[in-house]
């Protein structure tokens, strides 16, 4: 009988992987034929054969473009917003996940902002930063990502504060800390793992971010998406050059998911409590 | 000149359930008191309120004559060793005992040395380099003891500091923290469900029940004197036979009696005490030990128990029987005897048991029916 738990019938188990490969391949099989499009010549991006030649000239075409420079950006305004928002996050989700800071009132109104949809905020903001004369400027995205990104921020840590016993900061405050130096010494280090996966998620959604980046952005600040929807040029979408775009913007984020998942696996409290 | 003055604390949690109740208590600058008491019953409530990590709902907390209502924990000058022993998990153990002189502002050198000290009076010396996460239970335990003692606070409060070791180390330990007690001198309040802790660690033990405090007083005295059924049965293992039995004034001789055979007669000292209870119901609380295998002069008078279970400890024996075979429900009763009683399951053995230590309560308030005490007056 335990046998027959552990081993479906081979029928089953055929049609099982056969489902999960075919899901697999609908995921991956897109991917694998943007990485095919940005190694064969342009000339050749619609042929039908499995590799009809090799050629590292999209990429050449590309970074000799301004693509190298809205890749520049895109590093600057992600890591810039995300710098700019983990603080405030951070305390922020300390208040709500510790004390009743401003109630359930205040909680509501956080989520309430993400309930928004995104262009009912770019004109504001596009008239907030022509006030200030940071339109057309990465300071002004940088501000404008952090913002639109803090309630999620936010969100996140709250949950991992709350997670930590309460009996760590007593401890500290007991020890002689006072409740700042509780915050920064005890529980900010203590949920280092959980800044980190906050930190990387708020750096994907401002590299992927494209509204925002598109109106408030000029040609010498433009972003990674602003500047792969501008290859789709009137005579013609680059398809090379698109995919090698792709490609390149694809990269930091595969490399972030690797330290989220780490960050994440690390586990919160290292076993402080019995 | 730290003293403790608990005047009518309570607190009320926001989800309207009171974590302790009207609680007075003086503790003396040094003293050592014990608290005890079920699950639940507001132990830790009361020491974080103490340590000021938990607002009091009501009344007024003193230590040392100063207010401290609204003093902030790091102003009490008070540790606490937490019963989930709460050890910072991203440091190592020296940083973890460290760490409150550090706040302190304690010299690097201070630090080092009163930290070994400690780790050495513990048993941790080798461990000093680990992360919490690398350690037992017990030493998690004794870490969190050393962060207390490193800094020789006003007070401590100890919340079953040594629940988690083992019955050697635990042994060891609690000595280790009398001798610190003796040599530091400072007020302490220990929590601990361990009835030899209570017994022998402190100066007082107060116990506790649903958030209030129910009797306190030093362990013998509490031992010999409980004030209601609940401290009867809840101090020292195994507990106080409490047997529901009829007072009687037999021709100006007090007598109880549960069923034929089963019957005494109440001690002549505690007569006029009890007089006015004749002719109800009450419960005799009567302590295993006080029942002998063998008559102790005129003290002791004799009974006959049906033996259910024999339990051989080594230095004594618990026998489980039951008294009183004509009445439908016969009483249970638990005897301490020496190791030398021959004891079988099966049989009817006559003990004898010594009523003048034995109380009786009443069975509706629950209440000890108050008599002199006997301690004391030898
Ligand atoms: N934050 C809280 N909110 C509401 N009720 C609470 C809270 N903390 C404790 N209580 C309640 O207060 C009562 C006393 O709790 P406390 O932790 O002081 O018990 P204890 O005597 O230390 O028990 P134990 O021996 O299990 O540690 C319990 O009934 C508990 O459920
Ligand atoms: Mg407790």
């Amino acid at each position: 009988m335990n046998a027959e738990t552990e081993k479906p019938p081979l029928g089953r188990r055929l049609a099982l992987h056969v489902g999960l490969i075919a899901a697999c391949l609908a995921i991956v099989l897109p991917l694998l034929w943007v990485l095919r499009v940005s190694f064969i010549p342009p000339q050749q991006s619609y042929s039908t054969d499995l590799l009809p030649g090799f050629s590292t000239e999209n990429y050449q075409a590309l970074l000799s473009g301004r693509f190298g420079r809205s890749y520049l950006n895109s590093i600057v305004v992600s890591l810039g917003s995300v710098l700019l928002a983990l603080p405030f996050a951070a305390m922020t989700g300390y208040a709500f996940a510790r004390f009743s800071t401003g109630g359930r009132f205040a909680r509501f109104l956080m989520l309430a902002t993400q309930m928004l949809p995104p262009v009912a905020l770019v004109l504001p903001s596009f008239t907030l930063l022509k006030g200030l004369a940071l339109t057309n400027s990465l300071t002004g995205l940088i501000i404008v990502y952090a913002a639109v990104n803090l309630p999620f921020l936010t969100w996140i840590l709250m949950g991992f504060f709350k997670a930590i016993p309460v009996d760590l900061e007593w401890a500290a405050l007991t020890d002689g800390a006072t409740a700042w130096g509780a915050f920064w010494r005890i529980v900010l280090p203590v949920s280092l793992p959980g800044l980190a996966a906050a930190g990387v998620l708020g750096f994907i959604l401002s590299w992927n971010e494209f509204l925002f980046a598109l109106v408030l952005s000029g040609p010498s600040t433009q972003t990674i998406p602003v500047a792969l929807a501008a290859l789709q040029t009137s005579n013609g979408v680059q398809i090379g050059s698109v995919a090698a775009g792709v490609v390149l913007a694809v990269l930091p984020l595969v490399i972030a998911s690797r330290f989220i998942q780490r960050f994440i696996v690390e586990g919160l409290t290292y076993g402080s409590v019995k | 000149m730290a003293s403790i003055d608990l005047r009518s604390v309570s607190k009320l949690y926001p989800n309207g359930s009171y974590g302790v109740r009207d609680v007075d208590l003086r503790i003396e600058n040094g003293e050592f008191v014990i608290f005890l008491g079920p699950s639940g019953c507001g132990k830790s409530t009361t020491l974080r309120m103490i340590a000021g990590l938990e607002s009091i709902s009501a009344g007024d907390l003193l230590i040392g004559e100063r207010n401290m209502n609204r003093v902030a924990p790091r102003d009490r000058n008070v540790a606490v060793v937490f019963q989930s022993y709460a050890l910072y998990p991203h440091m190592s153990v020296r940083a973890n005992m460290g760490f409150g002189l550090k706040m302190r502002g304690a010299s690097v050198q201070d630090i080092a040395s009163k930290t070994e000290a400690a780790a050495s009076l513990l048993g941790l010396s080798h461990l000093l380099d680990r992360k919490p996460a690398a350690l037992s239970g017990g030493q998690r335990q004794r870490v969190a003891l050393g962060r207390a003692i490193v800094r020789e606070p006003d007070v401590f409060l100890l919340d079953e500091p040594l629940s988690n070791l083992d019955a050697q180390l635990r042994a060891e330990m609690r000595l280790e923290l009398v001798k610190l007690h003796r040599r530091l001198g400072r007020t302490t309040i220990h929590v601990t469900h361990d009835q030899v802790e209570a017994m022998t660690m402190g100066d007082r033990i107060c116990i506790m029940r649903d958030g209030q405090l129910i009797q306190a007083g030093r362990p013998l005295d509490v031992y010999a004197d409980p004030v209601n059924l609940f401290v009867a049965r809840f101090l020292a293992s195994p507990a106080m036979n409490l047997l529901p039995m009829r007072l009687k004034d037999e021709s100006g001789v007090l007598v109880i009696e549960g069923s034929d055979g089963f019957r005494f007669t109440m001690p002549q000292r505690h007569a006029a005490a009890y007089a006015a209870r004749a002719g109800t119901t009450v419960i005799l609380g009567l302590r295993p030990e006080d029942i002998y295998e063998a008559p102790q002069g005129a003290r002791t008078q004799p009974f006959d128990l049906a033996v259910t279970a024999v339990e051989a400890l080594g230095a004594e024996i618990i026998v489980l029987g039951t008294v009183g075979g004509g009445m439908e429900k016969p009483m249970e009763v638990t005897a301490r005897l020496s190791r030398h009683a021959h004891v079988q399951v099966g049989e009817t053995v006559r003990l004898h048991a010594d009523l003048l230590p034995a109380h009786l309560f009443d069975p509706q308030s629950e209440q000890a029916i108050a008599r002199p005490s006997i301690r004391g007056a030898a």
